[in-house]
């Protein structure tokens, strides 16, 4: 194995795609070769700041996003039109099938199913985008800076700056939520982070099934997307947590968060 | 929404302006939903997606693709030496882009679903429909063309990057 194989293998060897004999060769090439060390270590170095550069680009997705609503409700419903036609055949049946399959799978919060609140789906969404997939949003980091952002938004309770389990305060910011205003708080343990979302109490509450209890608050939760949402309610603030973990999780974080949050 | 950011920032890379790439993944994601019966359930969501993506991109015939670059560096004959190039990760974010908008299509897609999006050799052979050694050698040239073109960009940054980490004298 010579240099230009080392630079050409070395995907497969990272991933652990290369078989035993040549993963040996390569490694055997590393202990001699200095350069292509060196080599390896620079494309490394290049290969992060082309990711850190793209990942950092502005990807307004929102309108795409709707598009993409827009022309899924269009096909559900000329699906359903076709349904109720006199000479359906057992295909629209399948092609009906797949459609809920397809929005369960796929677009679990494309078409957002009647149970889930607008403003779930909307949690989920933001939780997706700039948590998980960090699109670059112009977050807070300074807990000073945070409280004085909740002030300005009616929150008269202090913002925790750590809960329970090694939950620390990272970043917050401003967002919509069904056309709400809401305060983001990021938490993060150095492992997983988790959205809280915080408001002054609306009239309307955030209605969700039921999961339990904790502090004296009824715990809610409910799923869109890939995420798990849970929910809470102090007698002056609304509460979501979203998370891409489980139901378990969401409703875990929710207690922490809850625990931490005065009346 | 799952995945359409991955999908739109791939899209914007292979599309000439953002309407195209829009309409790209609008596309892909109306081919999911009437084809979802082939999803064959437990397997990579997001590598399906990203299949219907470059299929939807193959199928308008590639009259969209943007790039400059004519010369296929997988053509049979094309033999280039490798250059080192330590250091080259200080470059800008403006010629890391254009060094990657350089590429040709094919190039820059694997760069793309490897670099940024972490998709492994495997799965970008099974969304792009090649063999496994084709995603290779395009990793393989594509990288080394970004690289030769950063040289060429920016010598300066990169001989006093380079001097400064200790110049490398063995070439492969």
């Amino acid at each position: 194995m010579n240099c230009a194989d080392i630079c050409e293998l070395a995907p497969l060897y990272v991933a652990g795609d290369l078989d035993t004999r040549r993963a040996a060769e390569f490694d055997a090439h590393l202990k001699t070769c200095s350069s292509c060390i060196v080599e390896l270590e620079a494309q490394a170095r290049l290969d992060a700041r082309l990711r850190e550069v793209l990942l950092s680009e502005e990807v307004d997705v929102a309108r795409v996003n709707r598009r993409i609503r827009e022309m899924l409700a269009q096909q559900s419903l000329e699906a359903a039109v076709k349904s109720v036609e006199p000479r359906r055949g057992r295909w629209m049946t399948a092609a009906m099938g797949m459609a809920a399959a397809f929005m369960l799978f796929v677009a679990g919060y494309l078409l957002i199913p009647s149970h889930v609140s607008q403003v779930y789906a909307d949690a989920a969404e933001d939780h997706q985008s700039e948590v998980i997939d960090r699109s670059p949003r112009p977050w807070l980091s300074d807990p000073a800076q945070i409280e004085a952002l909740a002030e300005k938004q009616g929150i008269g309770v202090a913002i925790p700056g750590e809960l329970a389990s090694g939950y620390r305060l990272a970043r917050g910011k401003i967002c919509r939520l069904d056309d709400r205003v809401y305060l983001h708080l990021v938490y993060g343990d150095g492992t997983r982070e988790f959205s809280l979302f915080l408001r002054a109490r609306d009239t309307e509450h955030l209605d969700a099934r039921i999961r339990g209890f904790s502090n004296g608050r009824l715990l809610r939760e409910c799923a869109s997307g890939n995420e798990h949402l849970a929910s809470f309610t102090t007698p002056y603030l609304d509460a979501i947590v979203a998370t891409d973990d489980s139901a378990a999780a969401s409703l875990e974080d929710a207690k922490l968060a809850s625990d931490a949050v005065r009346d | 929404m799952p995945h359409a950011a991955s999908l739109l920032r791939v899209a914007r890379r292979l599309a000439p302006d953002p309407a195209t790439a829009e309409d790209l993944v609008q596309e892909t994601y109306l081919r999911a939903w009437r084809s979802f019966a082939q999803f064959q359930i437990g397997t990579n969501i997001r590598a399906w997606l990203f299949r219907i993506l470059f299929n939807a991109f193959y199928a308008r015939g590639r009259q969209i693709t943007a790039g400059p670059i004519v010369v296929s560096l997988d053509a049979p004959g094309v033999e280039r030496e490798p250059r080192r190039a330590a250091g080259l990760s200080f470059a800008d974010a403006a010629e890391v882009i254009a060094a990657l908008d350089s590429l040709s299509a094919e190039h820059r897609t694997v760069i793309l679903l490897a670099v940024v999006e972490g998709f492994t050799c495997r799965e970008i052979a099974e969304i792009l429909a090649v063999p496994i050694g084709t995603v290779m050698s395009r990793l393989s040239r594509g990288r080394q063309a970004m690289r030769d073109w950063l040289l060429a960009a920016s010598p300066p940054k990169v001989l006093q990057v380079r001097a400064g980490a200790g110049r490398v004298e063995k070439e492969c």
